[in-house]
């Protein structure tokens, strides 16, 4: 691949992220470069992942994954479903070039979360960014991620429902540059942080950390949902703005 | 005797081989917690925790519209079999009644009840042991699917529904508890512990708004909706229709019941 081929394949995809590959070639996506540093920056700061398996639900063009590579993580298996899959949609083909013009050790797989379970692996570590925003049913999708987590769950997601303290999520739908020529109506949810809490300990999830989007407020939600396998070194990290949801006066 | 003959003849039944004194069939009514309260020989009524007059309001809200005559229908929850045995009386060809929680339940013991109400109406009725997570199309298409009272039962109510949309011909007809109707915007309440009516079985509620959204997105092109025939707005009640669905099955919607998805509709269900 010379670098005429790499711009030529940047300019004919349709990008979901900006992934800065060379000092001067950022690619056309959706969600700003700084914005993705800024995310990367608040979910993955708190956690050392040296040495560390890592899954990704949902990765888009793998922005995080590729975070995750370079913070040192053995293994990264970057999956995603309907962007990848929906007839029409070329997300899986820009991220397999944006792996090769990085350089990255990248493992890729098409894969629903719904359709996760034991038998696909375990993960010390699993994110899901943008992750009920595109779930038709985000409580099978959870059960999935979770059969495939060993120790702790990132989990980004959209929110609603704020000013009600009973645990809700309210339907969304947005178009998404993904299928066809057009894009795609994707639909999802937006929980509030008491259902989050409750569905995260209802699969098992015993410490619960929670902090707004960096740059978004609380429109948007950060989780880290650790198993009770998780040693509690793993919390030394999450300073504030992060709280502890399940044990507040921690 | 001829008198009891002639009766059953009437109501389209076939008389039990093995009928019970009522002396004997009162024991085994007083045997069981019921829900329904069905009558199963004259003067001899199960004692449910629903009354005879809401559930005859009830069976005219959910099956007034329709023409069951000829067709299949599917019931699932069916508990004691009050609306599975209203669809055979209304005409269905076939009738499968379904359930799992209320006839495992040692308590409630919903199958020995329901068994006991079947071979007393002596009516023509499928019935097999289903847990709703677990229902795929292997159980059957079927031109009517029944989810009454069920929705809020389940912890993941969407998945039920993508797998009810599975074995539903022609209509899929919902009711449920509902909450968030002050919302215009879709969304579903979720019940810790027993929250909701002190019952812990009870997991969500949903407005109007969410269950139009999740119809439309399962395939169904035509909903109508309209209110408990006694709770009003705190319970809905959705008639989801295929594409595919016969006219005939319709006999027509009175005033109650309104086009869910057309503008305004769902604004004009809200509460204050």
């Amino acid at each position: 691949m010379n670098e005429a081929e790499l711009r030529a394949a940047i300019q004919g995809h349709r990008w979901l992220q900006s992934l800065r590959l060379r000092p001067d070639l950022v690619t056309p996506g959706l969600k700003p470069e700084a914005e993705l540093q800024e995310e990367e920056a608040a979910l993955l700061d708190p956690l050392n992942l040296k040495g560390a398996h890592v899954l990704e639900v949902g990765a888009a063009n793998g922005a995080f994954s590729f975070a995750a590579l370079r913070r040192g993580a053995a293994r990264v298996l970057a999956t995603d479903h309907l962007a990848w899959t929906l007839p029409g949609s070329d997300a899986l083909s820009a991220t397999q070039w944006a792996t090769h013009a990085l350089g990255a050790g990248l493992e890729m797989a098409p894969m629903d979360p719904r359709h996760l379970n034991a038998g696909f692996g375990s993960f010390h570590v699993v994110m899901a960014t943008a992750c009920f925003d595109q779930l038709f049913n985000p409580i099978q999708a959870l059960r999935g991620i979770r059969s495939v987590t060993e120790r702790v769950l990132l989990l980004e997601t959209a929110q609603d429902g704020l000013d009600d303290a009973r645990p809700l999520m309210m339907a969304h739908g947005r178009m998404m540059p993904i299928g066809g020529p057009e894009g795609s109506w994707v639909s999802g949810w937006g929980p509030n942080p008491p259902l989050m809490t409750q569905l995260l300990n209802d699969l098992g999830f015993n410490r619960i950390l929670y902090r707004s989007h960096p740059r978004l407020g609380s429109a948007r939600g950060l989780y880290a949902a650790l198993l009770p396998d998780a040693p509690d070194g793993l919390l030394e990290g999450f300073h504030s703005p992060w709280i502890s949801l399940t044990h507040p006066q921690g | 005797m001829a008198q009891w003959a002639t009766l059953w003849y009437l109501r389209g039944m076939t008389l039990p081989a093995d009928r019970l004194s009522e002396k004997d069939l009162l024991a085994r009514m007083q045997s069981f917690h019921w829900w329904h309260s069905i009558a199963l020989r004259p003067g001899l009524t199960t004692f449910g925790g629903k009354s005879e007059l809401i559930l005859a309001q009830e069976e005219e809200a959910f099956f007034g519209p329709f023409n069951f005559q000829g067709r299949s229908v599917v019931d699932i929850g069916a508990w004691n079999g009050a609306f599975s045995f209203a669809a055979k009386r209304r005409g269905a060809a076939r009738v499968l009644a379904t359930d799992s929680y209320i006839w495992n339940h040692p308590v409630w013991r919903g199958r020995e009840a329901f068994e006991l109400a079947r071979a007393e109406l002596g009516l023509d009725i499928e019935a097999k042991l289903v847990d709703p997570p677990d229902i795929t199309p292997e159980l059957g298409l079927f031109d009517v699917v029944l989810f009454l009272g069920v929705f809020y039962h389940l912890y993941d109510p969407i998945q039920v529904m993508t797998q009810l949309r599975g074995i539903t011909r022609q209509m899929l007809l919902v009711e449920t508890h509902s909450d968030l109707t002050n919302q215009a915007r879709p969304g579903m309440v979720f019940y810790q512990g027993d929250i909701l009516n002190q019952d812990p079985t009870n997991w969500w509620g949903p407005n109007p708004a969410l269950m139009l959204s999740i119809f439309l997105q399962l395939g169904f092109t035509r909903i109508f909706y309209r209110d408990h025939p006694t709770l009003g707005r705190a319970r809905g009640i959705y008639a989801a229709f295929l594409p595919e669905v016969e006219d005939s099955l319709i006999l027509g919607f009175d005033e109650n019941w309104l086009d869910l998805d057309v503008p305004g509709a769902i604004e004009g269900l809200l509460t204050p």
